[in-house]
């Protein structure tokens, strides 16, 4: 684009003589066509701070204040920070965030991996299959899905219609605190769809000639699968960890949905997001919900850190 | 000028500055497009509510005969379902932009009066007539002498039983002017034992703050004192829970995991909805939705008492209430909009009992033949116990909103055995305290 608008000032500098040095030009653009780029910069620039840099600075001012919302904000310090020390269900909430990203992630990853590779070996209608089983993903996060979901695992849902086949009386998942949080883990899985095209991509990126001088020299196929897919592939593994450990940590709609916003039945499906909802919209804390929100900040910071640290150790690049 | 304009093609510079002022102009737009409302003698009200699609047609009809009225005053509906409605409603406070008249609901009135978000309604009794309204109703609306909401209605908790699967299992309707809670433990039961599976004799009741209050009161205690503190013992709470235990084990009621299923399905979804349950703890305006849910006639009781001598503990609830903002530009039209809610026959006929039994006792009157069959035994069963009622309950503290989740949390420990009636009332105690405190 900034090409394009730059023609009227090439065309003007043809009646000169040419220049000896067009260099340094070429690296610092004319004036107008810098002035020119930030301004088609400038809505997406204006989004960035008025959507997310303003709202985050506003949001880190107030985590230092009470705010209700409906009053103005009052300055406390660090109460906020030094309450969340003490906040039990702050705790049992992270301790279900953990438990859902930590359980829920490896398997997604683990399924996504095995499709992928099970495609991979060139199954007859892969495109429909792909299509298939990337669908979830689209829905996953869906409103509409966590609905169906609360049918699917209800007491008279489909789960206990088979489990019925074989007699055997389900509980109601969904409304029992020992298995809510596991068919919200279930659901995540089930999206597996997204990493697994990703994997599918990363192996294809596999040089054939790997496996079959491989295969020449006698591996077999797991030694194969050890030493030559895993090594190759583990920065698209790297790369869908990160991505899907973000993802889990920010879940809400299925949560919500599933227990009706109360994270319900006793806390067993509250994740930390729903109750900085519940504190900010419900309690009318929005100070506390905006310290809660840096802290989830920081732990995803922090987990995201250790994992690039940790990738040093085990993600091969091929080049 | 525009001689000028044709003749010189625009230079550089003037494209760029035209195309920044382009770009302002555009933000400009957007920025101010939630503004306008013209400053000539025309006058723009926003009122929101929350309800079904029920509501907003017939909220709608109201608004186009209060307008026709009224040339000259605008009036905008905004809409939302329940919990999207206190979530937004805060929000637009928060950003000085509430809407000009607001449902409101008693556990948060205190929470918007005593902020300041609320106007005095007492100030412009001169458009706003409260002559006509319950007393009972009317004074739940007040805080301090400042009158923050005017009573759409009045509602009555009670119990609302299904006489066709009593017969079926059996079981005589108790007399609810006599019957005690052991009658109604056994009854339940009864019901559950003499009826396929999947029928119940009641749904668990210790999901709801309100089936409390009036079992406390029994006891001469109260949900909340005057000032907004706990008015009640702990070992009262206890016992309620002890009670909804009890009804669990012996098969009154369904198991734990089938309750909190059932609680989350609304009342829509209630046993007594889908006919599975014979007993369910509700208010009197539900009486409307369940008679054409579950397409049978069904009745209003009153709660059992501890013995038969002992005070009904029964009261009356303004079902929701009429609010002003205390930031609306025109207070004055906003209060004559309210006015015409709760004092025009029209409105009347049209809102019927869907905002509960009408506030105007006149209208009350009125409207009454007009009642379907569920509202008809309401409004009957508030005339009944209308008389045995002499003393309206004081506005709930600020946080009272929370209570709503707070009591369905501790319910579901106590229900899934986590923890004992005495350890959930010690809880819920803590827990309301450091949410209304």
């Amino acid at each position: 684009m900034v090409s394009l608008d730059s023609a009227p000032t090439t065309a003007a500098s043809d009646g000169e003589p040419p220049r000896p040095t067009p260099a340094p030009r070429r690296r610092r653009p004319a004036r107008g066509d810098e002035r020119a780029a930030y301004l088609f910069l400038a809505p997406w620039f204006l989004g960035l701070v008025v959507i997310t840099i303003g709202p985050m600075v506003a949001s880190l001012y107030f985590s230092f204040t009470d705010y209700s919302l409906l009053s103005e904000p009052e300055w406390v310090g660090l109460d906020n920070y030094r309450r969340m020390l003490e906040d039990e269900r702050l705790r049992s909430s992270l301790g279900v965030t953990f438990f859902y990203v930590f359980v829920s992630v490896p398997l997604q990853l683990a399924l996504a991996l095995l499709l992928a590779i099970v495609l991979d070996r060139g199954v007859r209608g892969l495109a429909l299959y792909r299509s298939v089983y990337y669908l979830p993903s689209l829905l996953g996060g869906s409103v509409a899905i966590a609905i169906l979901w609360r049918q699917v695992f209800g007491a008279e849902g489909l789960v206990n219609s088979l489990l019925g086949l074989f007699g055997i009386t389900g509980e109601g998942w969904v409304s029992h605190p020992d298995y809510a949080l596991g068919t919200l883990v279930v659901l995540n899985v089930w999206t597996f769809g997204a990493p697994m095209v990703i994997f599918l991509a990363g192996l294809r990126q596999i040089p054939t000639m790997y496996y079959e001088a491989a295969a020449v020299d006698g591996a077999g196929p797991i030694r194969r699968f050890f030493r030559i897919t895993v090594p190759l592939l583990s920065p698209i593994v790297f790369f869908n960890l990160v991505l899907q450990i973000i993802n889990a940590f920010q879940s809400f709609t299925q949560a919500f949905v599933v227990s009706g916003g109360t994270g319900g039945p006793s806390d067993s499906t509250l994740f930390y997001t729903l109750y900085l909802y519940d504190q900010g919209f419900g309690s009318f804390d929005m100070g506390y919900a905006s310290a809660m929100a840096w802290l989830l900040l920081v732990i995803i910071a922090g987990f995201t850190a250790i994992h690039f640290i940790a990738s040093k150790y085990w993600v091969f690049y091929d080049d | 000028m525009r001689e000028d304009r044709r003749a010189q093609r625009p230079t550089r510079r003037r494209r760029t500055t035209l195309a920044a002022l382009a770009g302002c102009c555009a933000v400009a737009l957007v920025a101010t497009g939630c503004g306008g409302g013209a400053d000539d003698g025309e006058v723009t009200l926003r009122f929101s509510w929350w309800g079904a699609d029920e509501r907003h047609a017939e909220t709608q009809e109201v608004i186009e005969r209060f307008e026709a009225e009224n040339p000259g005053i605008t009036v905008e509906g905004e809409y939302a379902d329940w919990s999207s409605y206190w979530d937004r409603l805060a929000t637009n406070v928060a950003a000085n932009d509430a809407p000009d008249i607001i449902q409101h609901e008693e556990r948060y009135l205190r929470e918007y009066g005593d902020r300041g978000a609320l106007a005095d309604l007492h100030e412009f009794e001169d458009v706003l007539d409260l002559s006509t309204i319950d007393e009972l109703a009317l004074g739940g609306g007040e805080v301090d002498g400042e009158l923050y909401g005017v009573a759409t209605g009045v509602n009555a908790y009670g119990i609302i039983a299904d006489p066709e699967i009593f017969d079926q299992a059996g079981v005589e309707m108790p007399d609810d002017t006599t019957w005690t809670w052991d009658d109604y433990a056994e009854i339940a039961a009864e019901i559950s034992e003499n009826t396929p599976d999947g029928v119940y004799g009641a749904q668990n009741y210790g999901f709801n703050e309100a089936g409390f209050n009036i079992f406390a009161r029994q006891r001469g205690e109260a949900l909340y004192t005057a000032d907004g503190g706990l008015g009640f013992s702990q070992e009262t709470l206890a016992d309620w829970w002890e009670l909804s235990l009890e009804l669990q084990e012996s098969g009154a009621e369904p198991d734990a995991a089938r309750s909190v299923e059932t609680e989350s399905g609304g009342v829509d979804r209630s046993l007594i909805a889908t006919n599975a349950g014979a007993m369910y703890h509700s208010w009197s305006n539900h009486l409307g939705i369940l008679t054409n849910t579950s397409g049978r006639e069904l009745q209003m009781l009153r709660y059992p008492r501890a013995d038969e001598e002992g005070p009904t503990g029964l009261y009356l609830k303004p079902a929701m209430y009429y609010s002003v903002s205390a930031r609306s530009e025109h207070p004055r039209e906003a209060a004559m909009f309210v006015d015409f809610l709760l004092n025009d026959p029209q409105a009347a006929e049209i809102i019927l009992a869907d905002r509960g039994l009408p506030a105007n006792l006149e209208l009350r009157e009125q409207i009454r033949g007009d009642l379907e069959q569920g509202d008809a035994v309401g409004a009957e069963f508030i005339d009944e116990i209308s008389a045995e009622i002499d003393d309206a309950l004081p506005v709930p503290p600020i946080g009272a909103g929370e209570v709503v989740d707070l009591i369905k949390r501790v319910n579901e420990d106590v229900l899934f055995g986590r923890l004992s009636p005495d350890e959930a009332a010690e809880r819920f105690m803590a827990d309301v305290e450091s949410a209304t405190g």
